[in-house]
């Protein structure tokens, strides 16, 4: 049996991309002419994925025993989102490391690392979710490490290594054990083991429901595996934060609903208390400690650490309705955070410092710029009628619409949670706001932001904003997916 | 043919080792190599399993995560030789210039 390549055209194509990248440098020397080159191979990739949308799915990738590959509207709505984060990354990237060298092993990396998570969110089988996750991990070390001669950019990449390989250590036992109770890694065929299984302790399985909620917790920095994400985020450079707070740790929650909704739901009753606690000890921790940070990198490293906890409120209500919703709130949030991070790159380019106390008077410097930020952060907080308003209302709702159903009452909880956090979090994102237009800087020398830069803020801020006004294309299509993803949710 | 309780518990020992000291070694390479124990108790549960269940794909799986842990020493080296150049040290309790 021949095997039909069609489903994995996209990520191929990214994958030609990167590879031709290196020799590409030969003729084109300067990062933008790279940057240029990178962002025909997303626009290309983004083509292929659209093609599929609007003309019917190509069949599923695989051979007679195992299932590999699936390109249905949840893969396709999460490879737009991916490719869309990969595109302001390189938009952003263009002038930001035009002084540095290995500029197109740099481009080549960020399109092998958005290869990747397409893979992931394509997967049917762990195999193929194991080699995305691991075909992303593995580019964004090196991405961190870009700037060798930066210590705390070198001290960042050994942090996320260590990290990184010991997550990918745990999850890969836990995939072990799954298989050994099971004897398959397509993820639908371990929910059909499990489920024909007795019910009752099983003591194997508990282990590797442990390992894979440590495994996959160390990869979206919810608490208490976080205290790496800070640390990267800071060290990274900033276009690579946005990179990794925007896409790698959507690929996370991605692995993770696929892992836990999917493959693991026949024992959702011993792992959902437990996701709703570590939900609402995310969300809390990573807001408190977003208050008093100083450095707008870390604020926004903790800040998404909390918005990680409202996401796993998904795992732990395990109801079509919340999994839509977070599809939606990780869809909104890779453009308000993306965003937020691309202006703090932009003004680091133009040699503003990361504190947050030099963002003072930033409204008279670069007023588009810090009205960008300020739409980023009110996103952020869930101020209407931005798109993080609605994703954060949605979010809450299915807890609270889920805490209806008899014995899930203490679900409201994740719901009251949540609000309490956003009252909290709307202070540290205030108080950016009134730096840049209330207060007094040093100075008032105008600041110029080179246009790839402005461009890559754009794609954010329109985004956020558009989907603020008219959230209804986009909520239709999370239905869509979550419907994919969970058939069997009620 | 060896029960296989016998794999299992190689391959827990293996992992506790590797876990053990990952949280507890100072040097980056030491821990690389515990991660490397981890990754690897995996693989020969992978391949008991396998072999006990006649199923083939834990054997590719096995391979698979051979070829990744690999490709992760490979990167992984080469980022900690680069701590060493901008440091002088691989002392994980020595590289402190990021915290709260």
């Amino acid at each position: 049996m021949a095997l039909d390549y069609s489903a994995l055209y996209p990520v191929l194509v990214m994958v030609i991309f990167a590879a031709a990248l290196p020799a590409v440098n030969l003729v084109a020397k300067s990062s933008r002419s790279l940057a240029g080159v990178s962002v025909v191979g997303i626009l290309s990739s983004m083509g292929f994925v659209i093609y599929y949308m609007l003309n019917g799915y190509p069949a599923m990738m695989g051979g007679e025993t195992v299932l590999l590959l699936r390109l249905d509207v949840f893969a396709a709505l999460f490879a737009l989102v991916f490719q869309f984060v990969a595109l302001y990354v390189v938009l952003a990237s263009a002038r930001y490391i035009e002084k540095d060298r290995h500029q197109a092993e740099y481009f080549s990396l960020i399109m092998l690392a958005t290869s990747g998570m397409i893979v992931v969110a394509m997967a049917v089988d762990l195999i193929s979710l194991f080699v995305g996750l691991e075909t992303a991990s593995l580019s964004s070390y090196a991405l961190v490490a870009f700037r060798k001669r930066d210590k705390r950019g070198a001290e960042a990449a050994v942090k996320y290594l260590v990290i990184g390989g010991m997550s990918s250590a745990l999850s890969l036992y836990g995939i072990s054990l799954l298989y050994g109770i099971t004897g398959t890694t397509n993820l639908e065929g371990i929910n059909s083991g499990l489920a024909a299984m007795s019910s009752g302790l099983n003591p194997a399985a508990w282990l590797a429901i442990a390992m894979l909620l440590a495994g996959f917790g160390f990869k979206v920095a919810i608490v208490p595996f976080h205290q790496w994400a800070p640390d990267v985020y800071e060290g990274a450079p900033t276009p690579i934060s946005g990179l990794l707070a925007a896409g790698s740790k959507k690929m996370g929650f991605v692995a993770m609903f696929k892992v836990f909704l999917v493959a693991l739901i026949a024992l959702k009753a011993d792992w959902q208390i437990l996701a709703a606690i570590l939900a609402i000890l995310t969300m809390t921790i990573g807001n408190v400690v977003a208050l008093q940070q100083t450095n707008i990198k870390r604020m926004l490293a903790y800040s998404s650490i909390g918005q990680a906890g409202y996401m796993i409120i998904a795992i732990a209500v395990a109801s079509q309705f919340a999994v839509e919703s977070s599809i939606f709130h990780i869809i909104t949030h890779a453009f308000m955070k993306g965003g937020a991070f691309m202006v703090v790159a932009a003004l680091s380019y133009v040699a503003l410092g990361e504190s947050i106390a030099d963002y003072k008077g930033l409204g008279r410097r670069a007023p588009l710029v810090a009205l960008s930020m300020g739409i980023f952060l009110f996103a952020l907080a869930g101020i209407p009628p931005l798109s993080g308003f609605w994703s954060k209302v949605f979010l809450f709702s299915s807890a609270i619409d889920a805490s209806q159903v008899v014995d899930q009452g203490w679900m409201v909880w994740l719901a009251i949670a949540g609000i309490l956090n956003s009252a909290l979090s709307l202070y540290y994102y205030a108080r950016v706001v009134k730096y840049m237009f209330v207060d007094d800087g040093p100075t008032t020398e105008r600041l110029k932001i080179p246009l790839s830069l402005s461009a890559a803020i754009a794609i954010c801020l329109v985004a956020t904003i558009a989907i603020g006004i008219w959230p209804e294309p986009v909520i239709d299509l999370c239905e869509q997916a979550a419907r994919a993803l969970v058939p069997l949710l009620g | 043919m060896i029960a296989i309780e016998y794999f299992i518990g190689l391959s827990a020992i293996l992992f506790i080792i590797g876990a053990v000291g990952v949280l507890t070694r100072k040097s980056a390479i030491v821990v690389l190599m515990c991660i490397e124990l981890m990754l690897n108790a995996a693989n020969i549960n992978f391949v008991a399993f396998s072999a006990y269940s006649g199923n083939m794909n834990g054997m590719v799986f096995a391979l698979v995560s051979i070829a990744i842990a690999a490709a992760e020493v490979a990167v992984g080296l080469a980022i900690v030789l680069n701590l060493y150049k901008a440091r002088d040290t691989i002392g994980l309790d020595e590289v402190n210039l990021l915290r709260w």
